[in-house]
């Protein structure tokens, strides 16, 4: 008997497998790690990853490294994963025109219409017009208040408000007629005066009507169909808002323009393609599919688009130290996808969503250092360590050891950098694709489309369930189940969304509803892993037919998700197959499988040459 | 006759400023929730307490000789109240002490 290792070096996870194998073939597996990655997949830099997780799995099965006859380790090909999203669209305001913000608490309901006037110029004001009063920082609401009613008792028709402090209520509560007051506006000072305004406030439960339809905005201004044309972005960015200001400036312009994003060629072994990237993610994997396979991908220079690629090449030479020009790209990933962005030059903080696509690109580099690794590894460990198999095979092997699946098999390996696909007909050879997109991408739009500016939210988003704190005692998740609680629940916590990470529960600085992360989340995931789960599926089925695979098996770290597994189940049902997530040897789940191949193989390999004695 | 159902505001009679006072009750005021003043003696967080558990909305606001303000729920434990703070943070803890009422998340200081 002699004590093996195989030893799985991943992009972000290195795993492990110890067993006694031997010297007919026969095996037993012993013990199971697994550890970060140290360094980029494939170079020297993973020794100290690699010795780590060895020392873990040798001390699980309660052996010495001294009793080691062989480490094998997978011919590791460094796959990194570029990504970048771009936005197509932008909303500029150029001159104040607009105050879009949805202050928890505006006052008063309705619609009106006057002249912005300064609250301090309210007393000048001649009887008989009509007013929007704009009253500043520091103005308190019972002065506000008692002024606004003093200039109505006047004959000055004050139809709204525009204020700066959270006092909408206050001062509506305290006005003899009441009316519209938006709150909240934190540059104030920036409102023009004397200028046409309209102030709407929708009752509560509701959304405004008239700010919110371009029509609505042309009547309350008297717009002629150019003008109309023109605030349409406006209108189109109130849409959904409780309350909202519409100031017109004589040259105010509010734009909503696409930017030029740049054109994308598609190099492939036969034909050569360019597609606008601002006409979306469906053109753009349209025209993949017609030149694939890909051999590489250049962006328009001087244009978004061509930063992007360039980015991603850069690290990717930066990475692997190859030279800038030997990097090729051979996958590219493009999803829909929307962004809350800041409008320039709006008053209150306003976001308007703006359309952008993310790009994911992936590079195969050349084969890494991998004797120079296998020296390292030698010097560190002292027994001898052995190169062994492509990575697709050994996953192979490993995914076989589920039980239930037999040849033909494909595997679906869904990591966090790329998502990879292999295939092993009866006794052909194994055909396999690596593809961009995968974990990082799907928390990139998660961090993205909630505008939470912040990965490590995203990423327990991606992760975990969510539920909502709705009493200092219970929470309620999102399929709708109650847990109680013995201690009160933090006040931070309080009412808001939280995710329910292994740490505990963790509050979401967000105004999002439980059913709109729910849904981002959901979708993030459906355009990243289904879609590439499809394209892979399809890159490695004989004939680039699905229903000829029979068994697919879901590995890698993201077949752990709590949904994504059921999502690529449920998208493959119509293809007749057997598809779900591996248990590798009935009791590592959909990890370990490369590792498991290794030594698989390692041992078939002494069989065969026992047999052939 | 006194509102059951209206957060229940329990001021020390020792309480100077009447600033904070209007703070606090203008906080609870632009949430949109009910209100009602009484006056009582002792810590702001045994006032406030108190006031939670006479309130029937469950919510009572507490506030000491010196100022010092107390949210409280009538469901947690006396010693562990939602929300404290000096009188200069009044207002926000006015606005903090209605949202335990209608269920949004708490304002933050300084947002």
């Amino acid at each position: 008997m002699s004590l093996v290792v195989g030893v799985d070096i991943g992009n972000s996870t290195t795993e492990a497998c110890v067993a006694d194998v031997g010297e007919s073939g026969q095996m037993a597996y012993l013990s199971a790690a697994l550890g970060r990655t140290s360094g980029v997949k494939g170079t020297v830099d993973n020794v100290t990853g690699v010795a780590d997780v060895v020392g873990r799995a040798l001390s699980a099965a309660g052996r010495d490294l001294s009793e080691v006859s062989a480490v094998l380790v997978n011919e590791a090909t460094p796959v990194i994963s570029g990504l970048a999203m771009e936005t197509i669209t932008e909303t500029v305001i150029t001159e104040s025109t607009m105050i879009g913000h949805n202050p928890e608490t505006p006052g008063g309901v309705g619609l009106g219409v006057g002249t912005t006037v300064a609250f301090t110029d309210l007393p000048g004001c001649p009887s008989g017009c009509d007013v929007i009063c704009v009253a500043g920082v520091g103005a308190d609401f019972e002065d506000v208040a008692a002024g606004i009613n003093g200039a109505v008792a006047r004959g000055v028709r004050v139809v709204g408000a525009i204020v700066h402090a959270d006092d909408a209520n206050l001062i509506v509560n305290r006005l003899r007629t009441p009316v519209p007051v938006v709150d909240e506006v934190t540059l104030v000072d920036r409102v023009p005066l004397s200028m046409p305004a309209a102030v709407e406030v929708a009752e509560p439960g509701r959304t405004i009507r008239t700010l919110s339809n371009s029509y609505g905005i042309a009547t309350v201004f008297g717009l002629d169909p150019e003008q109309t044309r023109m605030i349409a972005p406006v209108a189109r960015s109130l849409v959904g808002n409780r309350s909202a200001v519409v100031i017109r400036t004589p040259t105010g312009d509010i734009t909503g323009r696409r930017i030029p994003a740049g054109a994308l060629t598609l190099i492939g072994e036969q034909a050569k393609r360019q597609v606008d990237v601002d006409a979306g993610a469906d053109e753009i994997m349209a025209t993949l599919r017609r030149v694939r396979p890909l051999t590489d991908a250049a962006g328009e220079s001087g244009t978004h688009v061509g930063g992007m690629l360039a980015r991603v090449r850069d690290t990717m030479a930066d990475l692997t130290a190859m030279p800038y020009d030997a990097v090729r790209i051979q996958d590219v990933l493009a999803v829909d996808t929307f962004v809350p962005q800041r409008v320039t030059g709006g008053l209150a903080g306003e976001f308007a969503l703006e359309n952008a696509v993310a790009l994911a690109a992936m590079v195969r580099t050349s084969k890494g250092p991998m004797e120079l690794l296998a020296e390292r590894l030698h010097e560190r460990l002292g027994s001898d360590v052995l190169i062994g198999g492509v990575e697709a095979d050994m996953a192979l092997l490993g995914a076989l050891t589920t039980p239930g699946t037999a040849k033909p098999v494909a595997i679906l390996d869904l990591g966090g950098g790329s998502t990879d696909a292999a295939m092993a007909m009866e006794d052909a050879d194994v055909h396999s694709v690596h593809l961009a997109g995968a974990g990082d991408l799907v928390t990139n739009l998660i961090d993205s489309e909630l505008g939470l500016e912040s990965r490590e939210a995203a990423e327990e988003i991606k992760k975990f369930p969510l539920a909502k704190a709705e009493s200092f005692f219970h929470i309620r998740l999102e399929d709708g189940t109650a847990r109680f609680f013995d201690d009160p629940l933090p006040a931070d916590a309080f009412a808001r969304v939280v995710v329910l990470a292994d740490g505990g529960m963790r509050p979401i600085r967000t105004r999002h509803s439980v059913e709109r992360i729910r849904q981002v989340r959901r979708s993030a995931k459906q355009r990243v892993f289904v879609v590439n789960a499809l394209r892979a599926l399809e890159q490695v089925a004989p004939g680039g037919d699905i229903r000829r695979i029979g068994f697919v098996v879901v590995l890698g770290g993201s077949a752990l998700d709590f949904e994504i597994p059921d999502m690529i189940a449920e998208a493959v049902a119509g293809f007749g197959i057997v598809c779900g997530t591996g248990n590798v040897r009935g009791t590592e789940g959909p990890r370990n499988a490369v590792a498991t191949g290794l030594v698989a193989g390692y041992a078939a390999a002494l069989g065969t040459s026992v047999e052939g004695r | 006759m006194t509102p059951v159902i209206a957060v229940m505001v329990w001021c020390d009679p020792g309480l100077r400023s009447r600033r904070c006072m209007r703070d606090l009750t203008a906080g609870i005021e632009e949430e949109g929730v009910p209100y009602h003043l009484e006056s009582g003696t002792g810590g702001s967080v045994e006032l406030a307490y108190a006031a939670a558990q006479a309130s029937g909305l469950g919510v009572g606001v507490g506030v000491d000789a010196d100022g010092n303000v107390c949210v409280h729920h009538a469901k947690l434990p006396s010693d562990m109240p939602a929300v404290t703070g000096p009188a200069s943070a009044a207002r926000i803890i006015g606005h903090n002490a209605a949202r335990l009422v209608v269920g949004v998340p708490l304002k933050q200081p300084d947002l």
